[in-house]
């Protein structure tokens, strides 16, 4: 347990920004590794095995926290409508990738985020945010890699429409 | 360029991933295509919010190990006594079956031995039908007697010839 908890906890990060979820998610990895000892046959790796167990507790996690109802303007707080200023100001990318206001960012993508299905919020945070290959996902999650690509593919659909929708309403 | 074949385009992998040409091809069409525009605007801005949201990593705390092996135990424990539960439970099924079983061949053993004692006297006064089954059977009886009573009849009558004969 102790050679793998540090990288269950960083796979656990990717989906929680509150250290008390990631730790419930990396303490319930452990408990179910335990007891599901047996049916590793070691035809992969622990680490492989660990991170499935650890993608698919984040996905229950996700599941049981609710959804919260959809981003009015009110809900944006004014650092966030400054951030969502500039970067529409300008277009290009590689501006944006120096923004100082990360957390700003952070915080308002978490909340874009929290809109969207459990599986959306997976497969954006892994291909989209972590640069994960669809096969990787694929092996995370257990999913075929083509469900993946619709998946992802989907996601990105609703995720631009809630940013567009929150553009749309900001600028009313 | 249609609209939807953007949308699809900026949609079908990571914005970061797709071809220099790709991007032209986007570039050149959201020019004149406003609703273009501001989807591609909005999948920016998706793109940037997913990249600024870069995980803080968290470390395990110091007792980390400790308290998995405390929650494993506890939940061994909730475990062992759930089925200590489950047994109990079926104990107490089968015990309470056997109680009813009881109560029932109780039941049978002193009301109904009560109700055929209500049945005798039935049968009592049945027995005065003389069409009943114990009547005829009686009745052999009775004939036997009859012709007991008839020999007794022809002895009284013909008994005091029969001696002046001898």
């Amino acid at each position: 347990m102790r050679r793998y908890s540090r990288r269950v906890f960083h796979h656990a990060s990717k989906f929680f920004r509150q250290r008390s979820l990631v730790e419930e998610a990396a303490q319930e990895v452990f408990l179910k590794a335990f007891t599901e000892l047996g049916s590793f046959e070691g035809r992969g790796s622990m680490e492989g095995w660990l991170t499935r167990i650890t993608t698919n507790t984040c996905l229950n996690l996700l599941r049981s926290s609710k959804r919260r109802p959809e981003s009015t303007v009110s809900d944006l707080t004014e650092d966030e409508t400054t951030w969502l200023d500039n970067n529409l100001a300008g277009a290009a990318m590689e501006r944006h990738q120096a923004s100082e206001r990360s957390s700003v960012a952070a915080d308002l993508a978490g909340r874009v985020l929290q809109r969207l299905t459990p599986e959306d919020q997976l497969v954006l945070t892994l291909i989209d945010g972590e640069d994960a290959s669809v096969k990787d996902v694929a092996e995370m999650t257990g999913w075929s890699e083509s469900k993946v690509k619709v998946q992802a593919f989907r996601a990105r659909r609703r995720m631009r429409e809630a940013v567009e929708k929150l553009l749309r309403r900001k600028g009313n | 360029m249609s609209k939807n074949h953007i949308i699809s385009l900026i949609e079908s992998a990571p914005l970061a991933s797709l071809s220099e040409s790709d991007l032209n091809s986007i570039r050149t069409h959201t020019n004149d295509c406003v609703e273009c525009r501001r989807a591609f605007e909005a999948t920016q801005i998706s793109m940037l919010l997913l990249k600024k949201r870069t995980p803080e990593t968290f470390e395990p705390p110091p007792f980390f190990h400790t308290r998995v092996l405390a929650a494993l135990r506890e939940r061994q424990t909730v475990g062992d006594q759930w089925g200590w539960t489950k047994v109990w439970r079926a104990a107490g099924t089968l015990a309470s079956s056997m109680v009813a079983t009881v109560a029932a061949l109780a039941v049978l053993t002193l009301v109904i031995p009560a109700s055929q004692t209500g049945s005798k006297t039935q049968d009592m006064t049945s027995s005065l039908n003389p069409y009943s089954a114990e009547e005829v059977l009686l009745d052999q009886g009775g004939a036997v007697n009859d012709q007991v009573s008839e020999d007794q009849i022809l002895n009284a009558l013909f008994g005091a010839e029969d001696e002046a004969a001898r």
